[in-house]
């Protein structure tokens, strides 16, 4: 009886798992990353404290069963990433970042709020689990979803809920490392978690998948044009979780899943090292490569999708896994073409087996996760449909594009505009930018 | 002799149309800003020089713009940064500023009529209307603001230093840039005054306010308590180091080991204090570049190596040594980094592949930060290993076959008469440059050689040995008069200023040295275990911790204290300054003047090393007296921006200046003591005088306020201070 209580609030599964590795690894690296980075400042304590009851929030929230539980472990969390984004609230520009993720969060705690109100009282139970196994569709469940799916959209900084994220930038840099890593995942996971329903919703996926899309492709055109390297990393991140978003769409939630825990990772060592961004290489200008050098890299390409589809037991079929393996062609195209281009065309079956092994462990990596997450049975592709084949050919055009616009000269008038366009969107929220000398904060008086 | 001065490049004549003087004159107001890649020391109050110290310090703060800058001229400001950021990257975003290589006013001004951010305010007819070239678009503001003539240069002023970080970039980009030509984005001192200027009309049309605002500020700033604190700190210093120096019983006269001559630079005196107290050692203070003013060529790329002062003036080809197959070896490794860092970049500045890249890297990341994180020391040898399994490490020397015998003999003669090393030569003589090491620390050079123009200097001191130990040019010295005898050999080391750990240079050495070599290695190891003892202290952390973290580790912000707390300039043998403890506060130059009777020797050293040591005491100086307005700020929320610079968090203008973490010890006490420079000099007055009289720059620095200066006059047996009416004060000591 005690028991299944305990079960009405709390549910231990590999995605709670997951998600909770993920956040501890993180807040393990963090924690001693902060030791010697924020010696000497006076948020140094606070930082600790706050970051061990994050800790704590978190995995009450990944582990959650209870909805109200749920809601509570959310909201929390995101008071608390507030707090640690604005450790010196003297600083004007850093305050405004702090007052608008706040309200961004407080649309999302909102809508959580609402849709699971709505969803207990479709279903007239309070505990996730027994909701997602309760047929219940109709037009009030569909609309708790997209309430939902509002709140997802707000934590990941998806489209047009990207402004905090882009304007976030005056936390401390460990601060920026668990943001992307951990909260910003909030939104995948609070999808993951719910997989059930949307993939009883298609019409509802496809409206993910398009507002996904759009995100994806806006965040990774921003990122092209910035300057500064902490910006550049967030409209990367605005990016990374629009593919996660596409990847929940397809109806493939445990890749969605691995893409934003790999990504998190990833994403924190970019911030804890962009100290030395300065002496990083610059991308070498894309090569235009002869008509065989770009036969060669298709075949690169193919095989890199080979071999990722081997190593997460996918098989070409015409449904959403397809674009799975586009993206791992393309990047496999990618790889050939770069290492071709440096090794002028010699030792091009090297190239190649480096190719397939790149494809490769691409794949292990997704499929470690989806093995993990096997149990929960959310791998369920979705038959393809004409806008699918839209966003497939938006985003390689997108890569075709950037490719020749990185490489020409004489740039025609509508990309000037839309570089214009691009720049001015993706700049922080005025209130943020810092636009005089001398932080309040920083100004540790001598007299 | 040839020596190098430190009078300013001028702006162009101040002869001229009002215009043109009004922005040749704006411009004079601000100090130069290095990159990243060689952070220089500069005074940021430089343009105020010419104002007595106590004035400057309230000018400065009332035109440098603090909190209360008007809003409209914040959001000026927010545009312009905007387009800064984007125009001056030099590689970060894979798809720069469309037509940035027109310049910056030109590509402004091209791209402004579809700026969505500018036609909220400013109808799109007006921004086509708006002039062609900088110098209509300052005439044309100018007149829109209808401002009287006799204002042009303050309001000119005002658009410096109220984003002052990016226009002293471009000031160096201007003036003092080795290559100015090679950037891909053009801009002239004009074109960023025209941009400013436009920008603020187009915005602001009523922002000739800003003149009252800058009057406003004049009545609000008070720099009295700054001043007397710094008085006081000045005061106790002066008096307690004369007293010392006067005090002090010269070092009797003892055939050395070996000599050493080690950079000015104030981190040389603890340790050469250390080295001395481990055997029989004569050590030097010279600039750090050791007279070699070349520019090195390594991999492809060209490294400046001498003070910013000077051009270099010899190109020297760093050549790794060893057998033709390592060579190659070697060669093959380097393009396979090369090649893996390219397509690392391939796959992420790219459209799509990041998706892929993130989670195919994602493990590895994760494992290596975690690594990183919690055993840096591991990190760092996991990382050389594998970098030195695919480029195997080879020792690399400097190749002087271009160099003429003439160039040769006159670089190995300045260099010796500089550091007044021209008798009694040692067995051995080492040169030794030094380095700092720390990982993942934006403003890294900033602990380099300023010497050698913010970058490590081991590979001048290789040059200078190189140069001594070969047999023609020591026949030129010869016949010069300065005859080196055979029993003497000539090394390069480096001191690496993280870890105290000093690296003998790779360079032939015959058996007949082999065992003073190995003595000397040994009393260098044990002198680096003595100076990290002492410093580990004035890092409150344990001395081991010096060599295995603070320069391993990723999360360090202060990987060791720098050139704080630095105070003084001694210019006077070592033999007057070796008893004493100074502290690791004082640039210690070798200088006697018996041997310099013209005093033509001490005119080089007032007009060159001790400049740049000034330079440095005022950015230290500055940095500490006010962190947010000449620092940089906390290193916690830095942001590098088009690998040049730094902002602040989100956006904010270019950073100059050193880090909370660079003089403070937490966010209230400050490590670094704010003094202005004391320079001392053991020469009779006379020969001191003459000096200042000749160089109108010292004059200025003098009466201004900007250095103390003072005399151990040997002749008279007295010690004197010299007045800001530049005359000489008895000092009783």
């Amino acid at each position: 009886m005690e028991l299944a209580i305990l079960a009405s609030w709390v549910h231990l599964d590999g995605l709670g798992g997951v998600m909770g590795g993920l956040v501890g690894f993180i807040g393990l690296i963090v924690g001693r990353f902060a030791w010697k980075y924020l010696r000497g400042d006076r948020s140094q304590k606070p930082f600790y404290r706050r970051l061990l009851m994050l800790m704590g929030t978190l995995g009450v929230l990944v582990t959650a069963n209870h909805l109200l539980l749920f809601w509570g472990a959310w909201v929390l969390s995101n008071i608390l990433l507030v707090q640690l984004m604005v450790p010196h609230p003297q600083w004007r520009a850093a305050r405004a970042s702090g007052v608008l993720a706040g309200k961004n969060f407080l649309i999302g705690a909102l809508a959580l709020g609402l849709g699971f109100l709505l969803l207990a009282d479709v279903t007239g139970q309070t505990s996730i689990q027994a909701i997602l196994n309760t047929p219940g569709a109709g037009s009030r469940s569909t609309l708790a979803l997209a309430l939902l799916a509002l709140a997802a959209w707000t934590q990941s900084a998806l489209w047009p809920f990207h402004r905090w994220l882009l304007s976030s930038l005056n936390s401390p840099t460990p601060v920026s490392a668990l943001m992307h890593a951990g909260l910003i995942n909030g939104g995948g996971f609070l999808f993951a978690r719910f997989a059930p329903l949307y993939l009883e919703t298609s019409a509802l996926l496809l409206a993910l998948f398009v507002g996904g899309l759009l995100t994806a492709w806006l965040g990774t055109f921003w990122k092209l044009l910035q300057s500064d390297v902490k910006r550049m990393l967030a409209c990367s991140t605005m990016g990374q979780m629009g593919f996660m978003i596409m990847q929940v769409a397809l109806g493939l939630i445990p890749a969605a899943v691995a893409h934003l825990f790999w990504h998190g990772l990833f994403k924190a060592y970019l911030f804890l090292s962009s100290g030395s961004a300065a002496q990083e290489k610059k991308a070498p200008a894309p090569a235009a490569g002869s008509r065989w050098v770009w036969l060669w890299a298709g075949l690169g390409g193919g095989l890199a999708s080979f071999s990722f589809a081997q190593m997460t037991g996918k098989t070409l079929a015409a449904d959403t896994t397809f674009f799975l393996l586009v993206i791992a062609g393309l990047a496999g195209l990618q790889v050939a073409l770069t290492l071709l281009t440096d090794l002028h065309g010699t030792r091009i079956f090297g190239a190649l087996l480096l190719t397939g092994g790149f494809g490769a462990v691409y794949g292990v990596s997704v499929a470690a996760i989806e093995s993990l997450l096997a149990p929960l049975n959310l791998m369920q592709p979705q038959p393809l449909h004409p806008l699918h084949g839209v966003g497939l050919v938006l985003l390689l055009g997108s890569w075709w594009g950037a490719r020749l616009l990185a490489s020409t000269k004489e740039l025609p008038r509508w990309y000037q505009r839309l570089y214009l366009w691009g720049l001015n969107a993706s700049q922080p929220a005025p209130p943020t930018v810092t636009a005089y000398r001398s932080l309040e904060r920083t100004t540790p008086s001598f007299t | 002799m040839k020596q190098f001065t430190a009078e300013m490049p001028s702006v162009g004549p101040a002869r001229g149309t009002p215009l043109e003087t009004a922005l040749s004159r704006s411009w004079k107001r601000l100090a130069p800003g290095w990159p990243l890649a060689n952070l220089i020391a500069v005074n940021p109050l430089q343009g105020f020089e010419a104002l007595p110290f106590e004035e400057a310090l309230a000018q400065a703060e009332a035109a440098f713009s603090g909190p209360g800058l008007p809003e409209p001229m914040q959001q000026v400001n927010r545009e312009s940064i905007k387009w800064l950021q984007v125009f001056f990257d030099e590689g970060q975003a894979l798809l720069p500023l469309p037509q940035k290589e027109k310049g910056l006013y030109a590509s402004w001004r091209a791209l402004a009529p579809w700026d969505a951010r500018l036609r909220r305010r400013v109808s799109e007819e007006r921004l086509q209307a708006w002039p062609e070239t900088p110098e209509a678009a300052l005439r044309q503001g100018l007149q829109e603001l209808d401002l009287p003539e006799a204002e042009w240069e303050r309001f000119f002023t005002l658009l410096l230093t109220t984003l002052p970080g990016w226009a002293a970039y471009l000031k160096y980009r201007v003036e003092w840039a080795p290559d100015s030509a090679s950037f891909g984005s053009p801009a002239s001192l004009t074109d960023f005054l025209a941009f400013r200027l436009s920008l603020t009309v187009l915005l602001w049309p009523e922002a000739a306010r800003l003149l009252q605002w800058h009057e406003d500020r004049q009545q609000v700033v008070d720099p009295r308590p700054v001043l007397d604190r710094l008085q006081q700190n000045e005061a106790a210093y002066q008096a307690a180091l004369l007293q010392e120096l006067q005090a002090a019983s010269p070092a009797p006269d003892a055939p050395p080991a070996a000599q050493l001559a080690f950079c000015i630079d104030v981190r040389s005196e603890p340790f050469r204090r250390a080295l001395e107290s481990c055997g029989a050692y004569q050590t030097l203070g010279v600039a750090g570049f050791f007279g070699v003013p070349v520019a090195f060529q390594k991999d492809g790329t060209r490294t400046p190596s001498c003070p910013v002062l000077l051009q270099p003036q010899q190109e020297v080809p760093l050549v790794p040594q060893g057998p033709e197959v390592q060579q190659q070896d070697r060669q093959r490794g380097y393009a396979q980094l090369e090649t893996l860092k390219h397509l690392y970049q391939s796959l992420k500045q790219a459209f799509t592949t990041p998706f892929a890249l993130a989670e195919a890297l994602g493990g590895w990341m994760g494992g290596w930060m975690a690594v990183k994180t919690w055993a840096p020391a591991l990190a760092q040898a996991l990382k050389q290993g594998w970098t030195g399994a695919i480029q195997p490490p080879l020792p690399v020397e400097p190749d002087l076959s271009g160099l003429t015998l003439e160039v040769r003999s006159q670089y190995a003669e300045q260099a010796l008469r500089a550091m007044g090393l021209t008798d009694h030569f040692a067995p051995l003589v080492v040169f030794c440059g030094h380095r700092s090491t720390s990982t993942n620390n934006a403003q890294a050079s900033s602990l380099d050689c300023g010497a050698c123009g913010g970058r490590p200097g081991g590979e001048n001191a290789q040059v200078l040995a190189a140069l001594l130990n070969q047999a023609d040019v020591r026949g030129a010295l010869a016949a010069r008069g300065l005859v080196i005898p055979d029993t003497t050999w000539f090394l390069g080391a480096e001191h690496n200023t993280t870890t105290d750990v000093v690296t003998l240079l790779p360079h032939a050495l015959p058996e007949a040295w082999a065992e003073a070599v190995a003595d000397l290695q040994a009393d260098l190891k044990q002198a680096g275990a003595l100076n990290r003892r002492w410093r580990a202290a004035q890092l409150g952390t344990r001395p081991s911790e010096l060599v295995q973290h603070r320069a391993a580790d990723w999360s360090e912000v202060c990987p060791e204290w720098g050139l704080a707390r630095n105070a003084a300039f001694l210019v006077a043998p070592r033999a007057l300054s070796q008893p004493l403890n100074l502290q690791g506060r004082v640039f210690l130059h070798s200088y006697d003047w018996r041997k310099d009777e013209a005093g033509t020797w001490l005119e080089g050293i007032l007009t060159a090393p001790m400049v740049v040591a000034q330079w440095i005491n005022a950015q230290y100086l500055f940095s500490t007296l006010h962190n947010g307005l000449y620092g940089s700020g906390s290193k916690v929320t830095h942001n590098v921006t088009g690998r040049v610079g730094l902002m602040q968090g989100n956006a904010s203008d270019l950073l100059q200046g050193l880090a909370r973490q660079s003089v403070f010890v937490d966010d209230v006490h400050a490590y670094h003591e704010p003094v202005r420079l004391l320079t001392v000099v053991e020469a009779p007055r006379r020969v001191v005088d003459r000096v200042v009289e000749q160089h109108t720059l010292l004059q200025k620095l003098l009466a201004n306020g900007w250095i103390h200066l003072a005399c151990l006059d040997p002749e008279a047996r007295q010690t004197y201070t010299l007045t800001r009416q530049l005359h000489w004060q008895t000092c009783l000591g």
